[in-house]
């Protein structure tokens, strides 16, 4: 007999810091994706289930979560392609946890901030005209460009696990988007700060960041780019060519 | 990020790909190298204690009664193929040599190492069977 209602099993963590996991029953047809599953629980079964979302279509990348152990959007991962009826939500890992599935996200952005991701002039920008592109100069980059900051690459990085100062994956992502883009002038600002320890040294190529990502960005081929840049920069420095 | 996982959390495979399984397990088998290095370094440590005291120990361990530890040199050399064959490609990555390929890369380097292993491991046993 095929069940007609998917068992949620949701990880709580309440103000005072209780972990619990709570179960609700919620009826195959009335829902689609795994998000419009939490919704149902808190539209008609508890209110106090926090969760965050906002888009619904896998633009805005708040709906990072653990879904059957693996990091996903909830908005666009559909449950009866999860193969199983037990449907079990956490929040991310390697993030702190405001409460329930909401984790707290600035550290992500600090991160990202620190890679310089927007674009660097050496000139004082004032253009008669603006800044051209070629398709092709674009489709350098565009790969790169797709992240919606959704922090699902530093859930699934077993290095941010254990060193939390890594820059991680999506920030070395952006780095490239930049480096790559035409119309910059600022790789060497951005390599200064992702060369080293914190940066490309730190990653080891597990590449479970890029099996993550919900855009197809793929951050460890990525890093391993930004490496062979990091290495052409060192080497202009020594031979002052910078 | 505020929140650390603990290094446990890398062997914890459910539901990951082939490339954590090499990272966590290049891990592992470098710390069993280590650990072997130091066995290494204390039973040449004996060399202190003259020759015979030295000849004694490893005739021990080599002929008996303590000859289980070929168990631990089998180990050892599976570990060593292990992690010098990832290593390889690692370092292939390093100067952007089959970044898209990667885990073909990972299978192929590991197919070949085992393939190596089984090879030292037959001459190994056939030094210990026929001497
Ligand atoms: S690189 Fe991918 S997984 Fe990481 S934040 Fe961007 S979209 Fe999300
Ligand atoms: S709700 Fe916006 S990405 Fe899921």
């Amino acid at each position: 007999m095929t069940r007609t209602e998917y068992e949620f099993n949701v990880k709580r963590k309440d103000d005072g810091g209780k972990v619990s996991y709570s179960r609700y029953m919620v009826p195959k047809d009335r829902i689609s994706t795994v998000l419009e599953g939490l919704i149902y629980i808190t539209e008609n079964l508890d209110q106090t289930l926090s969760v965050r979302y906002s888009c619904r279509m896998e633009i805005c990348g708040s709906c990072g979560m653990e879904i059957n152990g693996k990091p996903r959007m909830a908005c666009s991962t559909i449950a009866s392609k999860l193969g199983t009826d037990k449907i079990r939500v956490e929040p991310l890992k390697h993030y702190d946890v405001v409460k329930d599935l909401v984790v707290d996200i600035d550290p992500f952005f600090e991160k990202y901030r620190e890679g310089l991701p927007y674009i660097i002039r050496s000139d004082d920008g004032n253009y008669a005209s603006e800044l051209k592109q070629t398709p092709e100069e674009f489709k350098e980059y565009e790969k790169y460009s797709m992240c919606i900051k959704c922090g699902l690459c530093l859930d699934a990085c077993p290095i941010v696990g254990t060193d939390p100062d890594y820059i991680g994956p999506a920030a070395m992502a952006g780095v490239l988007r930049y480096n790559l883009d035409s119309r910059d002038q600022g790789s060497r600002y951005r390599l200064e700060i992702i060369n080293g320890e914190e940066g490309t040294s730190r990653c080891h190529f597990v590449g479970e960041c890029s099996e993550a990502c919900p855009k197809g960005v793929d951050p460890s081929f990525a890093i391993q780019l930004l490496r062979s840049q990091g290495l052409k920069h060192e080497l202009a420095k020594i031979f002052r060519r910078e | 990020m505020a929140s650390k996982a603990g290094v446990l959390e890398w062997f914890k495979f459910r539901g990951k790909g082939i490339g954590y399984f090499g990272y966590a397990f290049q891990r592992l088998s470098g710390v069993v190298i280590v650990f072997y290095l130091y066995l290494h370094y204390i039973v040449l440590s004996n060399l202190l204690r003259g020759p015979v005291t030295y000849n004694d120990i490893v005739g021990s361990i080599t002929y008996g009664p303590y000859d289980i530890f070929v168990a631990f040199d089998v180990l050892l050399a599976l570990v060593i193929f292990y992690h010098g064959a990832n290593g390889i490609r690692l370092a292939l990555n390093e100067m952007g040599i089959g970044l898209k390929h990667n885990k073909l890369f990972f299978y192929l380097f590991e197919v070949v190492s085992m393939a190596l292993l089984v090879v030292f491991l037959y001459y190994a046993w056939r030094f210990i069977a026929v001497g």
